[in-house]
Formats: structure tokens, C-alpha cells, sequence
């Protein structure tokens, strides 16, 4: 099992762009969950303080994935937090649905001691697309800073 | 690539038909793509027009579909790619048949500029900068999760939310004078907190007074004699040249705003199937601006931007109290007045000869022309201010509307400098403590929350503001005023 992203440097001008790549839905979560967090700032400076259960269900697993994504912007500026990690599982219930149970952890914003990179203000429709092909799930998501 | 026709052969980032106007004014014909209602029209320079990048092509043509479009669907020099409308679009929709749409508001509601003129010389700040923006940096905040001195309750917030700049006013952050040289007095009506989210309220509740990060920043700055270029208007603004010390500030309703338009994508996504609305991209999510989801939309809108004006109220206010700390003299005996605030991501309803249009300005200003009854007293005579941020390099410009915008652009011109290269690319061509280095070594002092922040916003990120300035004057839709010229920088 694995997951991995990078940002791309053609597409979104103004703003920042990613590919993030798993094995699986939930490993496709973790490389997208990767790619906002280390675009707000470097997790390895972000202590543990803060934690916050997050559970969500959708049919579509790209609304799943940009709702869980947003769930990260909401609680950056709702309790002025940035995050260092998470956990996160995503399964299918027997009518069909996905269902993300996960915890968000980090700490209060703090400058002195936190690297911090972009304000984003959100994740964005445009170009937003979540795909597979054989095992290996693929979303490209323009997130608006 | 592509042709011009009649203005002789220009590679351009499109393979449409793109017709030349005049040498400011390109029109691509409603042939050129399926379902367009009218023309869209470019207002650029031959040298700003092959810069535009293949997204500015694509989506004002998208825009010329949207129901109920009249005339056409404009963008401006600064024009780029953006979320469903280009930046620097403006497109104007009959408020009986036609639509709203947050992609042509932007997500950042009533982001906009304000000016603050003062008494003071580069002489007299010079030697006191180091410490003004240290003390502005500790005063405003800005980048990640910043959040302001001001602390208020639900209630507070939704006063906020109908009240705008007024709210601040009424509570020692300003001058009551401040209020004539704000866009619509600082406070929009039909502006409705029960259509807002207690999720926007989350987001927003803590940010009144912060900056934000990305392209947003408060700028200490000098007009020379030599680049005023309308001392009748400038005059007129307080704006005297011999060195005048400004202060810019560019910035929004924050994650406030953001919320409210991303809640209202997902209302419009729905509604659209409801009203059998089909849009060439999901970011043009729309509904009828009559309809109850586009009413509440312009409601809770209104909210957002109200609120941006308080924000920028707020701001002033800790403005004045860094240079009265620093100076030691009161803001009144500094002459720190307001030349004027004004939105650059926004709606509003407003009468032009077809009757009441939705005018839609995303990264795109109101430039009204002298004589204009929407204008405080002030400003009846010069026109209306128009405040063009540039990038942190190079300097930014003061302009004024004219009767030729009013009459041509529905009252609309530029608002900055437009990028043409993205964060990421910037991010790999330069690092921030570079920038910072660079920039001092010019005699420009920056104070930023993210040294990558920084770097994203390199001066060779954004297009030559001057090429684009004279875009809009060649165009007669604004006139150029004064230039202002960056000695201090405070970024997220």
C-alpha cells in the first residue's frame, strides 16, 4: 500500500495545484490529506495539541474526498490550527455509500515556532477529478490560496 | 497559435478569431464557440494581449454563454486564468432573465484596495521605517490562521454583516469621514445573515482585521512629483507628490467570504439542474438572479462584502494607530484621510441603457466617470478613484473612472497587475529569503509571515503593470492619475 503527491507548476496560476496518487481509496486520501497540509505548512514543525474527530459519508467518493479536504480548511481558520498528522479510514457500507472516519491533530497557529506556507482559503471544483485505473486511484485538485 | 484578424498576424495562446476593435479592444465573435450569446471583448495592448494565457480565451468565451448576458462578456489587461470567470472578467446579466454566479464574484468577496494618503515625506519616514513596519507587521496580522485583536460574539459578527465599515465607525475604528471615500459607504443593503452559514460565521467570526496570506499585503509607499501625471486629480485626492508617504492595503473577507461562496457552488450545482441551466464549466455554477437561490446568494454575498469592508476599516484603524506610535503625533495631524476604498470581487445591481443589470467584477473595479450620482461629493467633479495594486517589486497605480468606462465597460476597468507565472514556478526560480535580500538592497523593507509565501510572490511572477495601466488609459476607460512606488511590504 501506498500514496504519494506532488504539486504541478502549470496549471493554476494564482493558486496551488496537486496530483496525489494511492493504491487504494483510503491511500488516495492520505496522499490528497498530505498535499493540503503540507500546503499550509511543514508538518514535521506542527506540534500534537489540538485533535479533532472528523466522520463523513458520501455515495461519490470525489465529494467524499472534497468534502474531507475542506474539513481541513474550515478547521484551520474555525480554531486557528495548523496540522502535523492524521489518521484516516475510508470503507464502503453495504447500500453503496463511502464513509470517512478520521482525526485531524496539530496546534494553534504559531509563527515563532511553525514553518508556515499558504492561507488556503479553499479547495476548488475546478479541474477536480478523482479516478481509477486498475488498483491506482488518481485526483488532481486546485486548491484556491 | 493563432490569428488577429485585421490588426495583422499575432501568435496568441488561442486558435479562436480574435478581431481587432481598436488597438486596445479585441472582440472574439459569438461563431467562434457553441452557445455564445454575444461577443467577448479583451481590452489589452498587442503586447499585453500575446501574453494572455490560453485560459483567459476559454473562459470569457464560457461567460458569453451564461444566460441572460448582455452586450458582452469583457476581460481586462490583467486578465488571467481563473475559477469559472477569468480574472479581470466582467460580465453584466439582466436581473429579470439572467444569473448570478459566485465563479464571477471569486471566492475572496469584496477583496479590494484601499489608500491612505498622509502628510509625511520619505525625509521624515526614512529613517523611522525598520520600526513603522515592525510595528504595522505586530498590529495587522497576517498569514496562516491569523486572527485579529478584535473579539466578538455571533450577534456582533452578523451586525458586522449588514453594517460593514459603518459598524466600525460607530465604535472608534475610523472617521465618519472615512465612510465618504469607501464604494457604497462601506455597507451594501439586501445584505441578510440568516442566508450565511454557521459555518462561514466559524471561518470568519475571529479574522476581522487580519490581512490573509497569498497576494494580499499592506504597502507603505512614496509618489515622486515626477509620477503624478494628473496633479488636478491628484490634487484633488490629497494626493501632493514631493515624496508623499501612502499606505495601500489589499485584502478581503477572508476565509469568510470563501465559505459563503463555496456553500452557494453547492446550492447552484443542484439548482442549475432544477432550472435547466447547463454551464461550459462546473465553476460557473449558477442560478437565476431572481430565483430564491440566487437571491439568498446576493444576500449572503452582500454580507461577505460588507464585512470586507469592515475588515479593511479595521486595518486602517491599526494603520493609524502604527504611525501615530511610531511618529507620535495623532493620524488627524498626519493627515492619514482615505482616498477611497474599493471592491474588486463582486456583484452589485446597477442601471445602465438596457435597465437593471447584475454587473459581475471579478479582479475587475468599478470606475465611475465624473458626475456620477453614485459618488460621494468628493469625487463628483475628478471621477472616481480606481486603486491598481502591482506587484511588491514594482510599484502600484492610482487612477480615475471616465465617462468612457460607463459607457464601454459597464463602468469597469483593471485591478492590478495580473500573474504570468504560478506560485510553483516562482517557488523554484527563487527563494523568499532571496526576494527579501533583493528587495532591500533596492530600498524596500519586507516583513513577511512565509519566506515560500514570499517567493511565490516575486516581481517577475506579474505581468508589467505599466504595459497594463496603459492598456486602460489608451482605452479611455480609466485615466492614470499617479504612480506609488513600494518602500515597505507586509506580506502573509
Amino acid at each position: 500500500m501506498s500514496h504519494s503527491f506532488h504539486f504541478l507548476d502549470d496549471i493554476a496560476t494564482a493558486d496551488l495545484a496537486f496530483d496525489a496518487f494511492g493504491d487504494s481509496l483510503q491511500e488516495l486520501f492520505h496522499g490528497a490529506t498530505c498535499a493540503v497540509i503540507e500546503a499550509m505548512a511543514d508538518p514535521s514543525t506542527v506540534g500534537s495539541t489540538w485533535h479533532k474527530p472528523v466522520e463523513r459519508t458520501e455515495e461519490d467518493p470525489a465529494e467524499l474526498l472534497f468534502d474531507w479536504l475542506s474539513d481541513l480548511v474550515y478547521w484551520k481558520d474555525a480554531d486557528g490550527v495548523v496540522f502535523s498528522t492524521f489518521e484516516l479510514t475510508v470503507t464502503r457500507g453495504d447500500d453503496g455509500s463511502w464513509h470517512l472516519k478520521g482525526e485531524l491533530c496539530g496546534e494553534s497557529v504559531n509563527g515563532s515556532v511553525q514553518v508556515l506556507r499558504n492561507d488556503v482559503k479553499g479547495i476548488t471544483k475546478h479541474m477536480y477529478h478523482v479516478s481509477q485505473e486498475g488498483r491506482r486511484w488518481h485526483a488532481r485538485v486546485v486548491v484556491d490560496v | 497559435m493563432a490569428c488577429a484578424g485585421g490588426g495583422g498576424r499575432m501568435k496568441l495562446n488561442t486558435n479562436m478569431q480574435v478581431n481587432r476593435i481598436t488597438d486596445e479592444v479585441w472582440e472574439i465573435p459569438v461563431s467562434e464557440k457553441s452557445g455564445m450569446l454575444v461577443p467577448a471583448r479583451i481590452y489589452a495592448t498587442p503586447t499585453i494581449l500575446q501574453s494572455m494565457d490560453a485560459g483567459v480565451f476559454e473562459q470569457v468565451t464560457n461567460v458569453a454563454c451564461l444566460p441572460g448576458i448582455r452586450r458582452y462578456a469583457l476581460c481586462m489587461p490583467d486578465g488571467h486564468w481563473g475559477y469559472g470567470f477569468p480574472i479581470g472578467g466582467v460580465a453584466a446579466f439582466d436581473v429579470q432573465s439572467g444569473i448570478i454566479s459566485p465563479g464571477g464574484v471569486g471566492y475572496d468577496v469584496n477583496c479590494g484596495m484601499r489608500l491612505i494618503r498622509t502628510d509625511l515625506s520619505l525625509d521624515e519616514v526614512q529613517p523611522q521605517l525598520e520600526r513603522l513596519m515592525t510595528e504595522l507587521f505586530r498590529r495587522v496580522p497576517a498569514g496562516v490562521g491569523a486572527s485579529g485583536f478584535m473579539r466578538l460574539d455571533r450577534a456582533s459578527f452578523k451586525d458586522v454583516m449588514t453594517n460593514g465599515a459603518r459598524w466600525c465607525i460607530d465604535r472608534g475604528l475610523g472617521w465618519h469621514r472615512d465612510l465618504d471615500a469607501i464604494e457604497e459607504r462601506g455597507c451594501i443593503a439586501k445584505a441578510d445573515p440568516s442566508k450565511v452559514s454557521d459555518q462561514a460565521i466559524s471561518r470568519g467570526i475571529n479574522q476581522l482585521g487580519t490581512l490573509g496570506s497569498g497576494n494580499h499585503y499592506l504597502e507603505v509607499q512614496v509618489v515622486s512629483s515626477e509620477r503624478v501625471f494628473d496633479e488636478e486629480t491628484a490634487a484633488a485626492w490629497g494626493i501632493t507628490g514631493h515624496d508623499q508617504i501612502v499606505v495601500m492595503v489589499h485584502c478581503g473577507s477572508r476565509g469568510f467570504g470563501h465559505q459563503v461562496a463555496s456553500d452557494y457552488l453547492k446550492v447552484f450545482e443542484k439548482a442549475m439542474r432544477r432550472y435547466g441551466i447547463s454551464v461550459k464549466d462546473q465553476q460557473l455554477a449558477c442560478a437565476p438572479f431572481a430565483s430564491v437561490e440566487g437571491q439568498d446568494y446576493f444576500a449572503a454575498m452582500n454580507c461577505a462584502a460588507n464585512t470586507a469592508f469592515a475588515n479593511r476599516q479595521v486595518i486602517t484603524h491599526q494603520i493609524r494607530e502604527a504611525f501615530s506610535t511610531v511618529f507620535d503625533r495623532s493620524a488627524e495631524d498626519m493627515g492619514m484621510e482615505l482616498v477611497y476604498d474599493v471592491a474588486h470581487n463582486i456583484a452589485k445591481v446597477e442601471r445602465y441603457p438596457e435597465g437593471e443589470l447584475v454587473v459581475h467584477r471579478k479582479g475587475s473595479t468599478r470606475a465611475l466617470g465624473p458626475g456620477s450620482p453614485d459618488l460621494s461629493q468628493q469625487y463628483r467633479a475628478t471621477g472616481q478613484p480606481v486603486i491598481c495594486g502591482g506587484s511588491m517589486e514594482t510599484g502600484s497605480y492610482l487612477l480615475a473612472g471616465t465617462a468612457g468606462a460607463v459607457r464601454d465597460t459597464f463602468a469597469s476597468t483593471m485591478h492590478g497587475s495580473g500573474r504570468t507565472m504560478s506560485r510553483a514556478q516562482a517557488k523554484k526560480a527563487i527563494r523568499g529569503e532571496q526576494v527579501q535580500k533583493q528587495m532591500k538592497q533596492r530600498g524596500i523593507l519586507v516583513k513577511a509571515v512565509s519566506m515560500s509565501g514570499l517567493a511565490e510572490e516575486a516581481g517577475f511572477a506579474y505581468k508589467d503593470i505599466s504595459e497594463v495601466v496603459e492598456s486602460v488609459d489608451r482605452a479611455g476607460i480609466t485615466k492614470t492619475v499617479a504612480e506609488l512606488r513600494p518602500i515597505g511590504n507586509i506580506k502573509g
